[in-house]
């Protein structure tokens, strides 16, 4: 009895050299059970990745042709002219809706990995059916992942690459738009976050519908864990680096970047609140007031910012997966 | 190769977090190749008992052992049904056989599920939420048996056939499981649902085990006794009733039956309910050694 997972390894060792093999097997069985959500995704990946191409090609350029026709485009884009020129309002819409879109796409993610994924197969009593086969839980979980998460990161990697070759071609319209690169949906979309919150939305969905075992209360469980954990991480982004500052003596520097916090200076350059005297110098002098500064992030800090924060979302992840795990082996034989 | 298919020792299993006991200190041993008849009251532990055979719960006191191993590593020759038939509704009868065989590779039988499948008159394409209860049991049971399983556990497999159905299906198991050898075992609260076709009885109640054994050597242990009123000692009496001065018992015979009693072999569904109405009677395992040792 003591050589009960060796002789499990070693029976699928064996079976490995049947025509199909149980791990094939079991990715064809996940894709057919899910074949509504497969081709939602690829429905949505067509849509989200049209629009950005759009943006890309036509939108972009008849929006640069409207500006020069309307003579805003001398010397710098006016942003007065935005409202005049419906070529670029189809740009900010097209372009504004794919970051939305695809900001989205972590939380529905959580949200049908609760329910249909795994709440509505132990509340329909299915997983007896598949863990009956010749396959474990802990293989059927590790299907239900793996599966999903191959075709999410790889449609969420093609969709951030898009949305940043747009982003950076185009950086002028952006601008005009008053769009910077930390702005949430963006500064998610271009780069790494996107596929590691959609990772972790995968993996908290799977917890909370292990945890509740029915579609709907899983659905909202998932979909509130993970908007919970979301904005924990959310707040921890701007001290994931060391921040730049600015100071300047007659006022506050330029509002720059992602901005971490701001104040003024006493003679003894300490930070203190603001006393908000604006330009009463009395009042300034009375309070110590020599300078102001501003703590920001410049847009070189987007890389180092990006990964640190992929680091936590994915280590999260690791351990709702892990969690998971658990709670399946302690349930089950 | 075992000869044992299902052995328990202080089997239990308790739900939730007011311990609530499915259950308790169970012990039995059912040979390999034999067709048992799990029987009991509703909410007795029958499937909780069918599932800690197939691995789907974990025992949380002593041990279950299927096909001489746990059952998680005898998962691939133990087939179950649960008893709501649970099937993926989005599948359609010919995914849902698919699926048996992506799941099972070596294993796989398509042309026992498939003709269990077209024996009913399904349509394979047919949806599987089109199904009606009858018909998603069919398509459960060729699931089931496409596995080659060399244990089939049954949770109240035939409840929701009609008597036509349950009759051809019936057969359609037994004549399977007798060219295999397969060990069968299935859960009923329908005593006739199962006499004739099971050579095994496993009576439990309260999540325990109140009976186990061979059919034959069960009813040969028991003795129906009618006669006037008086002492049964020193038989063990299981349940006694009195009618005016007229005593019908069900005993287990210490010796000879005392004079003036009448006595004789219970049915099988006199056997079952007079357990069933005495939950007190003291428990009993007949072991068919003396059967092996003959063969």
């Amino acid at each position: 009895m003591s050589t009960v997972s060796a002789e499990a390894t070693t029976a699928g060792a064996t079976t490995a050299e049947a025509p199909s093999t149980p791990f094939r097997g079991l990715v064809r069985t996940v894709l057919r059970l899910h074949r509504s959500a497969l081709w939602f995704w690829v429905l949505f990946l067509a849509v989200a990745a049209g629009a950005l191409l759009w943006a890309y090609g036509p939108g972009s350029d008849a929006a640069w042709q409207e500006y020069r026709t309307a003579g805003c485009a001398q010397g710098g884009l006016s942003p007065g002219c935005n409202t005049r020129v419906p070529a670029y309002q189809w740009f900010f819409t097209v372009t504004d809706t794919a970051s939305e879109l695809l900001y989205s796409v972590p939380l529905l993610t959580a949200a049908w990995a609760g329910s249909a994924l795994i709440g509505r197969e132990i509340e329909n009593g299915t997983t007896a059916v598949v863990w009956t086969q010749s396959v474990s839980p802990a293989r059927w979980l590790a299907a239900k992942l793996a599966v999903p998460a191959a075709l999410l990161v790889a449609g969420t990697a093609v969709l951030s690459l898009l949305h940043r070759t747009v982003w950076s071609a185009d950086r002028e319209l952006w601008d005009s738009m008053g769009l910077e690169w930390h702005e949430g949906s963006i500064y998610t979309a271009n780069g790494t976050l996107l596929t590691a919150y959609t990772l972790l939305g995968l993996a908290v969905g799977v917890l909370a519908g292990l945890i509740v075992r029915s579609a709907l209360p899983a659905l909202a469980g998932a979909a509130i864990g993970f908007a919970v954990l979301l904005n924990v991480i959310d707040s921890l982004r701007t001290h994931l680096w060391p921040v730049e500052t600015l100071t300047r003596e007659d006022g506050y520097p330029d509002y720059i970047g992602m901005v971490v916090g701001d104040g003024a200076l006493t003679s003894t350059g300490a930070r203190v609140s603001d006393p908000i005297c604006v330009d009463d110098a009395a009042c300034l002098a009375r309070h110590d007031v020599v300078g102001f500064y501003r703590d920001y992030h410049p847009s070189s800090h987007f890389w180092p910012l990006q990964l640190m924060e992929t680091g936590i979302v994915l280590a999260v992840a690791a351990v709702a997966v892990a969690a998971a795990f658990a709670l399946l082996r302690r349930r089950t034989a | 190769m075992t000869d044992t298919a299902i052995e328990a020792a202080g089997l239990g299993k308790t739900f939730g977090r007011r311990r609530k006991r499915a259950l308790h200190e169970c012990a039995f041993r059912l040979p390999a190749g034999s067709v048992c008849a799990l029987i009991g009251p509703n909410g007795a532990g029958k499937s909780t008992l069918l599932a800690l055979a197939a691995g789907l719960l974990r025992p949380t006191e002593g041990t279950v052992t299927v096909l001489g191993t746990t059952p998680a590593a005898a998962r691939e020759r133990v087939a179950y049904v649960a008893q709501d038939k649970p099937l993926h509704r989005q599948l359609t009868i010919a995914d849902t056989l698919r699926m048996g065989r992506d799941l099972n590779p070596g294993r796989w039988d398509a042309a026992v599920a498939e003709r269990l499948v077209t024996d009913g008159g399904l349509d394979p394409a047919a949806k599987v939420r089109t199904l009606s209860g009858g018909q998603r049991t069919r398509v459960a049971l060729a699931l089931a048996l496409g596995k080659r399983p060399e244990l089939l556990l049954l949770d109240e497999p035939m409840a929701d056939l009609d008597p036509l159905a349950r009759h051809e299906l019936m057969g359609a198991l037994m004549a399977d499981a007798a060219e295999h050898g397969t060990t069968v075992v299935m859960s009923s609260h329908v005593i006739a649902e199962l006499e004739g076709s099971c050579d095994h009885l496993l009576l439990v109640g309260g999540g325990r085990v109140r009976l186990a054994g061979p059919v034959d050597d069960l009813l040969a242990a028991h003795a129906l006794v009618t006669g006037p009123d008086g002492d049964l000692a020193p038989h063990t009496v299981v349940e006694s009733r009195v009618t005016g001065r007229q005593l019908t018992a069900l005993v287990r015979p210490a010796g000879p039956i005392g004079a003036g009693l009448r006595s004789g072999e219970p049915s099988l569904e006199e056997l079952v309910l007079a357990h069933l109405r005495s939950p007190d009677a003291p428990a009993l395992t007949l072991t068919d050694e003396r059967r092996e040792a003959a063969a």
